[in-house]
């Protein structure tokens, strides 16, 4: 069980987490989603001590990370890809790991086995693809068997056989209630993993739930509408329960009413329609819809990839 | 903003609280585990082989470079006179101001090279009180300099033994003055490793960290040794190879006669040591890692 109170880090004037509040639960995968620079990191490592918070506070079951005894067993964390010294073997770093909380090479063996890294683990770290970093800092998670399990973007780099390994391994580990918490910024990697997911934009919480709840949350269906009297029909859609907003004029985007009833409407009032589209969004457009407000770096060349076009502004929350 | 996860999903459901039936992997965490730890980084790393032999090397070669060097003047009156008072001991632990610069360096990679890489944060997750983890680093690093430097000053004293004895110079292992000599070059190669731990440390950076503890240990009594100022030579005293001549020398020839007592140099040397690690401990504990 990982609690966040009010969680806040700033860094100079720069504020990477904004008062976040959030609770991650035993027995589930919890996926925390949000573009590069949203705050996932920093608010991992916050969990995990390696950085203070400014304000607020974040407790592992009850406690303070640093206030457990037996740190290692209560949090088991991969939070980058080689946060390891390149001159040393796979296996030493475990060992190094291993000998702070007296666990035997037995068990280091163990995770080797694990991970796939058999084949490699006497060779210097140095030489490891982004994959075989990311395997090794798995392992290095798991070694004291811990309770609850933070992976940041632990899918980086993997190939597909790597990726379905991560995947059955983490269902695998909160099936046996723990908790475990990880982060991407691949909404799609996230729908397959996660239960629950917790999506961060600039700092701040953007949407949480059950996956399917955010997904549908978002993506309740949009029609476009086009017409040179949507002045005229906006308000009788309204009346019929829709939610309209209108992105430009002469066009209006609905939620909450089917292109049938739409259509029907428009043809008992005589309005006449020159479009009207069902709009069927990607996962990955329900996640640019909700975070489009939150990207930090945006890319001013690449367009959003959609489905076949663009939610608009009426998809965010 | 709260947004708190809800009940598990039907198929993955579990009490919260329920452990994995199989038998936890035995864990601890205490103090002997972090020196281990920081024993094993030491030796699975092959830049410590690289500095503890280059160490035991310039140790020797340097002591005997030094020892024929003063054979050769003691032929002539000139140089018997300027070496009357020298003491073997002094001749076989010669080597040690060229001995302090590859310890500093490794002291000070021995923390720099944990930031520089990442480890750091592999370090702090398993440590997160952090500072077992500064005392274990230097205590590691202390115990590794004695034993390297005994065995570097064993080396120097067989080197050096056909060439000291022609001249009755063969430090007696007897003789308190070998003992002192030898000790306090020893313990000066440890004040120079945690100087350098907590310039380290502090610094982050291995560059940076080695610049300045080879800027403090050799650069500037070198250098400030030819401004005359009486307040600049006052200074100069003070920095950690002149005030350590105080007892790791006792003839003339080597510097053995400056201002201090072996205990006020002693003093002054473990200063240069300890300040440094006591604000490293400060800053380490409140960093973000």
């Amino acid at each position: 069980m990982i609690e966040a109170h009010d969680l806040t880090k700033r860094y100079g004037d720069k504020t990477a987490v904004h008062g976040i509040s959030f609770t991650v639960r035993p027995g589930t995968v919890t996926g925390f989603l949000g573009p590069n620079g949203a705050g996932k990191s920093t608010t991992m490592r916050m969990i995990v001590g390696l950085d203070e918070p400014t304000s607020g506070r974040v407790t592992v079951n009850g406690k303070r990370y640093a206030e457990h005894r037996t740190p290692l067993r209560e949090v088991g964390a991969l939070l980058e890809a080689k946060a390891v010294h390149p001159g040393r073997s796979a296996r030493a770093h475990l060992a190094v790991m291993a000998a702070t909380h007296h666990i035997s090479p037995k068990r280091v063996g163990e995770v080797i086995e694990m991970t796939g890294l058999s084949t490699v683990a006497n060779k210097r770290v140095g030489g490891f693809s982004l994959g075989m970093g990311q395997r090794l800092g798995i392992a290095s998670a798991l070694l004291a068997d811990p309770q609850t399990l933070i992976l940041d973007e632990p899918v980086n780099g993997l190939d597909p056989d790597g990726v379905q390994w991560v995947r059955n391994l983490v269902r695998q580990l909160a099936a046996e209630g723990r908790t475990v918490f990880l982060s991407s910024h691949l909404m799609s990697e996230m729908a397959q993993t996660a239960d629950h997911l917790l999506v961060i934009g600039k700092g701040r919480i953007i949407t949480s739930g059950p996956v399917q709840e955010v997904i549908d949350g978002v993506l309740g269906t949009t029609v476009r509408v086009r017409s040179p009297q949507a002045a005229d029909l906006a308000p009788l859609l309204q009346a019929a329960g829709g939610t309209i907003t209108s992105p430009e004029p002469g066009a209006l985007e609905v939620r909450g009413l089917t292109g049938e009833l739409i259509g029907n409407t428009a043809l008992d009032h005589h309005i006449a329609l020159h479009e009207l589209a069902t709009q069927q969004a990607s996962l990955e457009a329900a996640y640019m819809a909700l975070t489009q407000d939150a990207v930090e770096y945006r890319s001013e060349t690449a367009p959003p990839e959609t489905s076949p076009e663009p939610i608009h502004s009426g998809a965010s929350r | 903003m709260t947004a708190t996860t809800s009940t598990p999903r039907p198929t993955t459901q579990l009490a919260p609280s329920v452990r994995p039936a199989r038998p936890l992997v035995p864990a601890r965490l205490d103090f002997a585990g972090v020196l281990a730890a920081e024993w094993r980084k030491l030796f699975s790393l092959r830049s410590t082989w690289w500095t503890l032999g280059l160490t035991v090397v310039l140790l020797t070669l340097m002591a005997l470079g030094q020892a024929a060097a003063i054979a050769d003047s003691l032929g002539s009156p000139e140089g018997a006179a300027v070496f009357a008072d020298v003491h073997g001991a002094e001749l076989v632990t010669g080597g040690y101001q060229f001995g302090m610069l590859t310890i500093a360096v490794l002291g000070a990679l021995l923390i720099t090279g944990e930031y520089s890489t990442g480890m750091i944060r592999s370090t702090f997750a398993a440590v997160p009180t952090r500072l077992p983890v500064l005392a274990a680093k230097a205590l590691a690093l202390s115990v590794l300099t004695v034993i390297t430097t005994a065995v570097g000053f064993a080396a120097a004293y067989a080197a050096t033994m056909p060439i000291l004895s022609e001249h009755d110079l063969v430090p007696s292992l007897t003789d308190g003055t070998t003992w002192q000599i030898a000790g306090g070059a020893t313990a000066f190669l440890v004040a120079a490793a945690l100087f350098a731990l907590g310039v380290g440390t502090l610094l982050r950076s291995t560059a940076g960290a080695v610049t300045v503890a080879l800027t403090v240990l050799l650069l500037l009594p070198g250098i400030l040794q030819f401004i005359t100022l009486d307040w600049v030579q006052t200074l100069v005293e003070y920095l950690p190879l002149p005030a350590a001549t105080a007892f790791v020398t006792v003839s003339e020839a080597f510097g053995g006669t400056g201002g201090f007592t072996p205990w006020q140099g002693a003093a002054v040397v473990a200063a240069w040591a300890l300040v440094p690690m006591i604000a490293a401990a400060v800053v380490l504990r409140r960093r973000d890692a």
